[in-house]
């Protein structure tokens, strides 16, 4: 039971870095109609502009690394969008696929000339603090990643479901037509969104960077593929069934490596978007015709 | 009068299939005109053509004497106080009533305008304010096409765009769609409508413009154009 509840606790922490990643797939996939596979390379680039930012700001620690990491991923988003994605609007979905495919090679390999092809030390950002709640023993950075991708999750929803401008990024998703003709700036509401699921992004990528203590240029061809993954899984009507599905990806996980075995948990997400894939087409809450 | 839209020598592809072919027609303010036709004869790529959501091949598009409504965006179209009710309804189904009809006036700054127009339909529909909670896809044909209409109010247009209101709605349902056309028409607001239930629409229209292929054919009076056999023959011989 102590077992149990341990990797629970874990895989929260892990599934909500998924999910934050996720989120951002699918506000592109169901705005923007784009398939972003650069976004895990943004959320890269917010790790080591975050570690930067770190290094340059004596005693900054972690509000500077947060900050950097928001700048940088928040900026290459907004490149991406702007010379890649809005140049392409109205194209067929697998023409901006290949086009964020490419920027998505261009930036692994590009920071991996700048900082090497193997992972880099990370600067902690916070202390090595362990707490014991009940069974659960937690470190301070789990801790820590935990409740700022929960806050990102949290506000994204609201967002979504409570603000104006959230209320027609739905009516986007949903109906773009409808949304242009009833006043709503399609292009300027799916920057936006291209936007914010950036500084999402950039932002848990410093948690995550300080959580391991280790940053790669290649960081995100597995952390893309599984929030890719919850994307499809969940479909993309619900952003909050994004959010499920990428924390009970992590809790899985770390289930399977607790009583199974760590090398098969990475094969986890797969077996699960086969099965969903066979089961259910359009994903265990439904998605949006296109 | 000077009219409130006038298109000239309209004409929009999809690829090289020709939808709308060199139409003119116009309406001025406080008319309710009627474009008939059957299914393919380009009336719904008209509508769409006004609503800035397809680009046409060649012809202009003014409205008010002034705006070329070729040169902007849907949004800025809507702002110039042109509102659509769109074939088939296509409400947002995963929101509510009210989000709905909050979306129909998207860009108005005045919270408490909308807010006032928004319970001003609510009382003119009531089934809607009871509804208001409900997810718009969970309503009957009737109530969503009520929505619709209620959506497109809320911004207070000067031209309402109604893509046949009838579609799909049972018989009784449809005389109210085309009584509350009516309705909104001698409220001030300009209506063009296009529809197939050629009886029901031209009872309520001042003008009517038969379209065959892309093609005006016919265009007068309702009253005139009802009394054609060619609309006879298409349009009323034996049908409801």
């Amino acid at each position: 039971m102590d077992l149990f509840l341990q990797q629970l606790s874990n895989g929260l922490v892990i599934g909500s870095t998924y999910a934050v990643v996720a989120v951002g797939f699918a506000l592109a996939f169901t705005v923007l109609r784009v398939i972003q596979f650069a976004h895990p390379d943004v959320f890269m680039i917010g790790m080591f502009t975050g570690m930067v930012a770190a290094g340059f700001v004596p005693g900054g620690g972690l509000a500077v690394a947060l900050l950097g990491g928001a700048v940088g991923s928040t900026a290459i988003g907004a490149i991406i969008e702007r010379t890649v994605v809005a140049p392409l609007r109205g194209r067929d979905v697998l023409t901006t696929l290949i086009a964020t495919l490419g920027v998505s090679v261009i930036l692994q390999n590009g920071m991996a000339v700048i900082v090497g092809p193997d992972p880099i030390p990370y600067p902690r950002l916070l202390p090595a603090r362990f707490y014991e709640i009940g069974p659960v023993l937690l470190t301070l950075r789990q801790m820590f990643c935990l409740g700022l991708c929960a806050l990102l999750l949290v506000l994204a929803s609201l967002y979504v479901r409570r603000t104006h401008i959230g209320r027609a990024t739905r009516a986007i998703a949903e109906r773009p037509d409808v949304a242009a003709a009833f006043g709503v700036d399609v292009r300027r509401v799916c920057q936006i969104t291209f936007w914010l699921a950036s500084t999402m992004a950039g932002l848990a990528a410093v948690a995550v960077g300080s959580l391991y203590g280790s940053a790669s240029a290649f960081v995100g061809l597995l952390y893309g593929l599984k929030a890719f993954i919850c994307m499809l899984v969940a479909g993309n009507r619900y952003f909050e069934a994004v959010i499920a599905v990428g924390l009970a990806l992590g809790v899985l996980e770390a289930l399977v490596t607790g009583y199974v075995s760590s090398s098969l948990r990475d094969a986890v997400a797969f077996f699960v978007l086969i099965g969903v894939l066979y089961l259910r087409p359009n994903g265990l809450f439904g998605s949006y015709a296109t | 009068m000077s009219a409130l839209l006038k298109i000239e020598g309209l004409a929009v592809s999809y690829g090289s299939v020709p939808a709308v072919d060199g139409v003119s027609l116009e309406i001025e303010p406080g008319e309710l005109r009627v474009i008939l036709g059957a299914n393919g004869a380009g009336k719904t790529t008209i509508i769409k053509t006004i609503m800035g959501l397809l680009k046409p091949r060649s012809g202009t598009i003014r409205f008010d004497g002034e705006s070329d409504l070729l040169r902007l965006r849907p949004h800025q179209i809507h702002q110039l106080g042109i509102a659509w009710v769109p074939e088939a309804r296509q409400l947002w189904n995963t929101m509510t009533v009210l989000d709905n009809l909050r979306m129909g006036a998207f860009e108005v700054r005045d919270k408490a305008m909308v807010e006032r127009r928004i319970g001003e339909m609510f009382e003119r529909f009531p089934r809607l304010a009871e509804r208001r909670h409900q997810l718009a896809g969970s309503l009957s044909g009737g109530e969503q096409q009520m929505v619709a209409i209620a959506r497109a109010l809320v911004s207070n247009p000067r031209l309402l765009l109604m893509d046949e209101p009838s579609l799909g709605l049972a018989p009784i349902v449809v005389r109210d769609v085309f009584a509350l056309a009516q309705e909104i028409n001698t409220m001030g607001i300009a209506v063009l409508m296009v529809e197939q239930n050629a009886r029901q629409s031209l009872k309520v229209a001042h003008f009517a413009y038969l379209l065959e292929l892309g093609r005006v054919v016919e265009a007068g009076p309702a009253a005139e154009i009802a009394g054609k056999k060619s609309v006879q023959d298409v349009f009323l011989g034996g049908s409801a």
